[in-house]
């Protein structure tokens, strides 16, 4: 090995006024940047002059296998081990590096922290427009996807292994013989993805093969919103909804809050508004089943999904958009008026939401109706489509599948997800795969399709690769890796451009000579540049413009003409992407299977929802399993009574019932595609069946009722400004009448406390999913999880009240209280848990004997045991996914919420060693939430926004009468409810 | 020797029946009492203790597989932390307190007929503490560390258990009543010890009886102390049989969980206890001195006082039935009315709710009348279903709270696996194992006390009643 000098790390380095809120400190800054400089340097060849921050891996005895695998992959970039340590870096020294993470083809921002060289934690990069800093359920899943021990490995070619560079040389082959005929029978099958980095690849790949096929496919597609948008503009653009501005918003059949590329800064702006006051929005939403936008509307109709057409053009046609009101009960055409009236009042503050679900004409109408209310520029505006050519098609599976039956396709690349899975109904398309002579799946887990391909190529996880990505919106950010591959795999970026001749040539080259080139900088400067995007996480001035579009009305009048009614009074089967799992590639997730739906709280687990009136209509009841069927196409579903489901309806969710895939996956609920036509989200004329036996949900909240209770709070607007006044809330908080004499925490220099505003959170379950990473939160299992022993130290708690047909929905996320006078101490033999001076309520793990009194005196329910051995074995991988801060804690333990104690005490070592005061603080709930209801701080700091959201008038305390004084306070939720509709 | 005569029962009806039928002189009543220990080895003895030693085995297998895997291996669960293993323990405890209550208290209230029953219901004591002794140890997560954990030792991190927790109350109230019923029970053992080693045959049951014996001789000097220490023995359980449920009361009623929460706790536990332990008494009695033919020793008059005892006791549980559901109106707290007027009575487990005031209140009630608390056969099922209505309190208590606390979304049920039951079953058969290992080879009859006994009688009537 060449002599490495120790480097000089802290240096200055220029940095964007506003750009330091990123960080904690500024030495963590300097360090990261210093570090961040010495990445991969260019050439790879040559040992690089300063060196990669990846020098822990051999200390985590990982490099053992990589050295080993080195031989066979390309000589991308080297990665050494410092020589001498930067003074900043200490091992467990936590540092984040800002990335991306592509969901159906748009990029979140994240922040992802690594420990000793592996990530441990993914945070959302405050920078980025889709993220401001928040995360949701997927991006924080994607780490433990990155440590799945079942994941693909190596390259093989009819089930030998081939060697990168035997790959690269058949690939070579390959092309040279399609170079022959134009690439006539080349054909690729992409996963949506908006890489500029990609694309051009791609373009490239176009000019060396013109006549090659490049088809965008993905199970869930947005192509009726693109075909609306080409209906009432004449061009496809994207519409891009904003939030902030909007007092009355109507979502046919949108699920905003969740799922999509937007959730995050749809829920944030959303729930800005919902504060008591003038600036308050209103939510109406109609849809068949019951969604989490749904579940958080102030009125909320439920129709089945092929009505929401008729009702929104019943709005429509009160607004004068569209003449001819179709028929509508009289209590839809009541709503649809009063929807119209409020909306109209609202003029320019307004907004109308279509769903991915809803037929192109839908779409146009909502821009129609956007227009003729004045809300574009103000709540809504449109650009170009990011995604473009890359956008998928769900009609392009079965065009490839009508080529590959011609026999015109010869070499096959796929990099869509499980198309043999995920196919349309009727449509073997792994059988067709196996006709192909090469077809090369690459995929990051072997699954149903890798098993009908020649050729399996292992992909890497974007934590392992270099690349891009666009937000909804068009801000590009840079993909960078942040540990070495930890099997032998290949990025997308160097499978493309290995049809290039180019494989070899490492994804970070291909990344930034684009970007080079695009950006126009002199090469000699664009260093300096690359790395402050790297550093920030987004490259700037890359967002769509925005552009002004004309509607045209007739057009959008004429497809409403065309929409299809539904007839009859069948029953009328919808498809929906599942909370956990979308569309089923977060299948081999074991976070995401645990994760409670967030309405009807089922986990491991997807069912047949439909209404109670149905089901006693259909003679069937709750936990049965039916046979659903469709023509001659069936299923067998376990039945789940849905409040508030659509009559006449059942839903469906898609991405379970997998064949294939992994232990985790396979054989958990019911495979929806068999009865899906291509892109179709609503299917008439279903029958069901109630056939035998019943099924065993694992039902993470069995109680859908408050039982009087005044547990999770709301009022409405009106009521709240009597109640406010009134006083209402004043024998919920305070200090209780007790006989001791209180312990004063206000001499304390931190007092540690929290709120949850409920009137803000969505249920959105992203701050469940974000504890269980940081605390080491270990799954159960549906087994375990059914019998009532989920790990989760927070739960969203969801409690419906009103009628069970058309209920409303309140959640409340609930942990640990922190109580000063806590149930749980007092009854500890063994003084496990202990309160803190400054006010914690702390668990000693090695002190606990587990006799599970303090769960019992716990009237929260918070706290969690560990009744077996949940991590029997932990798959070498899997130890890298552990967060170096929090115990891993072993059976017979008792566990629960620490308020994150670890972050408390890295925060204290760092303020202690730059002699501050302890700054700021967040909790790992805390940071993920997008709607951000919940804040921590210390309550002794009369700035902080904890100490005001304790003020709050809003405020009430959890079971006050007990008198346990939690630190841990709740906010009432506010619903705006129309008087109109009341 | 006098001659058996029935007509020395008294003619009176309303006197009471005698607690020695008949007039048998010490070496009768030697032969009489010590028969099971010297004669053959019976052949339904060898099958019962051949059965109990199978169930016993069951018991190490549930207890094998919970420390091996974890608690897990039952059906405990979140919100139900405390299930079978504790219901198990307090019941055992109970019944554990009508061999104190019926020794000591009984001894100080001069109750000349606790005399014939007090061995069988100290050795049910010991053996009932036994069992129960065992769940605060395999109940935890990690026994391994609360063997030692849980009492206070000078531990050199300068840890103490919590003083504050009814747990580290209740580690000290079962190992000190543990402790002092076995002493009481050794030591008036000790006379019966050094008959059975002077009657003895063998020369083996000679030395192991001599050995246990402690060198009795039965002179007046260890007569004298002998008294004296029984009796402080006797002071000293007599606060035990109150201080040891109202603790194991306190890890319900110090907690804040509806149904738990409650103050009047301490007595009905006692009550409970003793109701329950009674109970235990007489479904072991009555098939035991029917086999050993001790009918005249363990008399109705016997039987007859200990459904007494059941009729009031049942009416004190009763009567903390009746309070608690008086308490959860008055007191106007929703959870607890939601807790008593609900779930117990229409709840998931309504039925055991049922069960349990069907047999502690319902069935006692039919002891008013002297021909049920007569008739031996019904006592015998009563005693069995009072045992049963029992634990069924204690599920009601434990399970049930637990499943319907404070905050809705955390309602669960529960449900037993085979290695609850394993273990259930098991302490049954082990309490009876030692049982039926007491019967054989330990006068299960307090000799030394009958002959006593007798001759106080004999003289009483001599004198023809000048004692009274």
């Amino acid at each position: 090995m060449p002599s490495m000098k120790s480097l000089p790390v802290i240096q200055d380095e220029p940095r964007a006024p506003g750009h330091r809120s990123l960080w904690q400190s500024v030495e963590e800054l300097e360090a990261r940047a210093a570090v961040s400089r010495g990445e991969f340097a260019a050439g790879a060849a040559e040992v690089p002059p300063e060196l990669s921050r990846r020098s822990f891996m051999q200390i985590l005895g990982a490099s053992a296998a990589l050295g080993g695998l080195a031989a066979c992959q390309p000589p991308r970039e080297k990665i050494v081990p410092f020589v001498h340590e930067p003074p900043e870096d200490r091992p467990g020294k936590r540092f984040h590096y800002a990335t991306a993470l592509s969901f159906d083809g748009y990029a979140t921002g994240l922040l992802v922290g690594a420990a000793d060289g592996r990530p441990v934690k993914v945070e959302g990069n405050p920078a980025h427009p889709a993220s401001l800093g928040a995360s949701s359920t997927w991006e924080q899943g994607a780490l433990l996807d990155l440590y799945d021990p079942e994941r693909a490995r190596g390259i093989w070619r009819k089930g030998q292994p081939l060697s990168w560079r035997g790959f690269l040389a058949e690939i070579q082959q390959l092309a040279k013989v399609h170079d022959a005929d134009g690439g006539a029978r080349l054909a690729f099958l992409l996963a949506p993805d908006a890489s500029p980095t990609q694309a051009d690849l791609l373009r490239r790949i176009q000019a060396r093969f013109p006549k090659a096929r490049f088809h965008a496919w993905a199970p869930i597609t947005e192509e009726n919103a693109a075909e609306g948008a080409r209906i009432a503009f004449g061009r496809p653009l994207d519409a891009r909804p904003s939030l902030d501005a909007a007092r009355a918003i109507l979502s046919l059949d949108a699920d905003f809050l969740s799922g999509h590329g937007e959730s995050l800064r749809l829920t944030r702006e959303f729930a800005r508004h919902r504060e008591p006051g003038a600036g308050m929005n209103r939510l109406y939403v109609a849809e068949p089943a019951m969604s989490l936008t749904g579940a958080n509307a102030d009125h909320r109709f439920r129709m089945r999904g092929t009505e929401v057409a008729s009702f929104a053009r019943a709005v429509a046609v009160k607004l004068g958009v569209v003449p001819i009101a179709p028929a509508l009960s009289p209590e839809l055409a009541l709503a649809a008026k009063a929807v119209a009236a409020d909306l109209s009042a609202n003029r320019g503050r307004s907004l109308v939401l279509a769903g991915a679900r809803q037929p192109p004409a839908v779409h146009a109408l909502a821009h129609a109706m956007n227009a003729a209310l004045g809300n574009v520029g103000v709540t809504v505006t449109y650009s170009r489509p990011v995604l473009g050519e890359a956008a998928p098609s769900a009609a392009s599976l079965p065009a490839l599948a009508k080529e590959i039956q011609a026999g015109k396709v010869d070499t096959l690349v796929i990099t869509a997800w499980n198309p043999a899975h995920a196919a349309p109904a009727g449509l073997d398309f792994g059988a067709l795969l196996a006709k192909v002579p090469n077809a090369v799946y690459h995929s990051i887990r072997e699954d149903e399709t890798s098993r009908r391909c020649s050729w399996r190529v292992a992909a890497s996880h974007p934590f392992e690769s270099w690349g891009d990505g666009r937000s909804r919106g068009g801000v590009a950010s840079l993909v960078q890796p942040l540990i070495a591959p930890l099997y032998e795999s290949v990025s997308t970026i160097d499978l493309l451009a290995s049809f290039l001749g180019q494989g070899d040539r490492g994804a970070m080259q291909h990344v930034k000579a684009y970007w080079m080139a695009r950006s126009a900088i002199d090469p000699a400067f664009f260093e300096p540049q690359w790395e402050r995007w790297l550093r920030q996480g987004v490259v700037p001035g890359t967002a769509e413009a925005s552009e002004t579009a004309l509607v045209d009305v007739a057009a959008v009048a004429s497809s409403l003409g065309r929409l299809s009614l539904p007839k009859g009074d069948g029953v009328e089967l919808a498809f929906a992407p599942s909370y956990g799992l979308f569309d089923g590639r977060f299948g081999t997730n074991a976070w995401l299977q645990e994760l409670p739906d967030p309405i009807t709280k089922v986990s491991w687990d997807n069912a047949a929802y439909l209404s109670e009136a149905t089901a006693k209509r259909l003679g069937v009841a709750d936990g049965q399993v039916a046979t659903l069927a469709l023509g001659n196409r069936s299923v067998q579903a376990p039945l789940k009574v849905m409040p508030g489901h659509a009559d006449d309806a059942v839903t469906l969710a898609l991405g379970y019932g997998r064949s294939d895939g992994s232990a985790v996956s396979k054989g958990v609920g019911v495979d929806a595609y068999p009865l899906r036509d291509a892109g179709a989200w609503f299917a008439p004329g279903l029958s069901v069946k109630a056939g035998k036996g019943k099924h065993k949900f694992a039902i993470a909240q069995g109680h859908f009722g408050m039982e009087g209770r005044p547990l999770a709070l709301d009022f409405t607007s009106e009521k709240w400004g009597h109640a406010e006044g009134g006083g209402e809330l004043e024998h919920l908080r305070g200090m209780p009448a007790t006989l001791q004499v209180p312990v004063d925490y206000s001499k304390q220099e931190y007092s540690w406390g929290m709120s949850v505003d409920l009137s803000r959170c969505t249920g959105c379950n992203g701050c469940v999913i974000a504890c269980q990473e940081e605390n080491n939160i270990a799954t159960v299992g549906k087994e375990q999880v059914a019998k009532g022993r989920i790990m989760h130290w927070i739960r969203t708690d969801r409690y419906f009240s009103g009628p069970a047909a058309d209920p409303e929905t309140i959640t409340q996320p609930v942990m640990c209280q922190q109580c000063e006078t806590a149930p749980c101490e007092y009854v500890c033999p063994v003084n496990a848990t202990v309160h803190s001076e400054e006010g914690l309520n702390e668990m000693v793990y090695n002190r606990c004997v587990g006799t599970r009194y303090c769960s019992n005196n716990c009237p929260y329910k918070v706290r969690r045991f560990n009744f077996l051995n949940w991590r029997p074995e932990v798959p070498n991988v899997q130890t890298l996914l552990f967060n170096p801060d929090v115990t891993v804690r072993s059976r017979g333990v008792m566990e629960k919420c620490t308020y994150c104690v670890q972050r408390i005490e890295g925060a204290r070592i760092d303020a202690r060693a730059g002699g501050k005061k302890i700054g700021f603080v967040q909790t790992a709930c805390q940071q993920a939430c997008p709607a951000e209801a919940i804040v921590f701080g210390n309550l002794n700091d009369p700035q902080s926004r904890v100490r005001k959201l304790h003020d709050d008038a809003r405020r009430y305390d959890l079971l006050h009468e007990l008198g346990t004084r939690p630190r841990t306070a709740y906010l009432v939720k506010i619903r705006n409810p129309n008087p109109e509709l009341a | 020797m006098t001659p058996p005569a029935t007509a020395a029962v008294p003619a009176d009806p309303l006197a009471p029946m005698p607690l020695i039928a008949g007039h048998p002189s010490d070496a009768q009543l030697n032969t009489e009492l010590l028969a099971p220990i010297f004669g053959p080895t019976p052949q339904a003895w060898k099958m019962m203790v051949g059965m109990a030693a199978m169930g016993t085995g069951l018991l190490f297998l549930g207890l094998t597989v919970t420390i091996a895997r974890g608690i897990g291996m039952w059906g405990n669960n979140q919100p139900v932390g405390w299930a079978y293993d504790i219901i198990n323990f307090v019941w055992w405890i109970g019944i554990g307190h009508a061999g104190t209550l019926i020794s000591a208290i009984l001894l100080l209230f001069q109750q000349k007929w606790r005399t014939s029953i007090n061995r069988f219901a100290e050795a049910m004591t010991i053996f009932a503490v036994m069992q129960a002794a065992m769940f605060p140890l395999v109940h935890t997560g990690r026994p391994w560390f609360a063997i030692y954990w849980l009492f206070p030792y000078p531990s050199t991190m300068g840890v103490w258990p919590n003083f504050k927790s009814p747990l580290i109350w209740d580690v000290f109230a079962v190992s000190t009543y543990f402790t002092i019923s076995l002493l009481f029970w050794y030591l008036g053992l000790i006379p019966d010890l050094a008959t059975l080693r002077d009657t003895a045959k063998k020369k083996s049951q000679r030395i192991a009886y001599g050995i246990f014996a402690l060198g009795w001789k039965g002179s007046s000097r260890h007569w004298q102390h002998y008294r004296i220490g029984y009796l402080i023995l006797a002071g000293i359980s007599t606060p035990l049989v109150l201080s040891v449920h109202s603790i194991v009361s306190f890890d319900f009623a110090v907690s804040l969980l509806p149904g738990w929460h409650t103050t009047i706790f301490p007595p009905y536990f006692v009550a409970g206890a003793v109701f329950g332990g009674f109970a235990m008494v007489l479904t072991l009695v009555i098939p035991a001195r029917k086999a050993f033919r001790f009918e005249n020793v363990i008399t109705n008059r016997h039987l007859e006082n200990m459904a007494k005892v059941m009729l009031v006791t049942s009416m004190i549980v009763g009567y903390g039935y009746l309070m608690e559901n008086f308490i959860a109106w008055y007191c106007g707290n929703p959870y607890e009315a939601y807790l008593f007027f609900k779930t117990r009575p229409f709840g998931h487990y309504a039925a055991i709710y049922w069960i349990m005031l069907a047999c502690n209140v319902l069935v006692p009630q039919t002891f008013w009348w002297k021909k049920a608390r007569t008739n031996v056969a019904w006592l015998w099922v009563a005693s069995i279903l009072v045992g049963l209505g029992m634990w069924a309190e204690r599920f009601v208590i434990i399970v049930i709270s637990l499943s319907r606390d404070f905050l809705p979304s955390s309602w669960g049920n529960y449900a037993p696996t085979w290695v609850d039951w394993c273990i259930f079953v098991g302490t049954l058969s082990f309490f009876s194992l030692l049982f039926l290992l007491f019967l054989r080879f330990v006068p299960s009859v307090a000799v030394a006390e009958v002959k006593e006994l007798n001759h106080e009688m004999q003289h009483e009537k001599a004198h023809a009643g000048e004692h009274a």
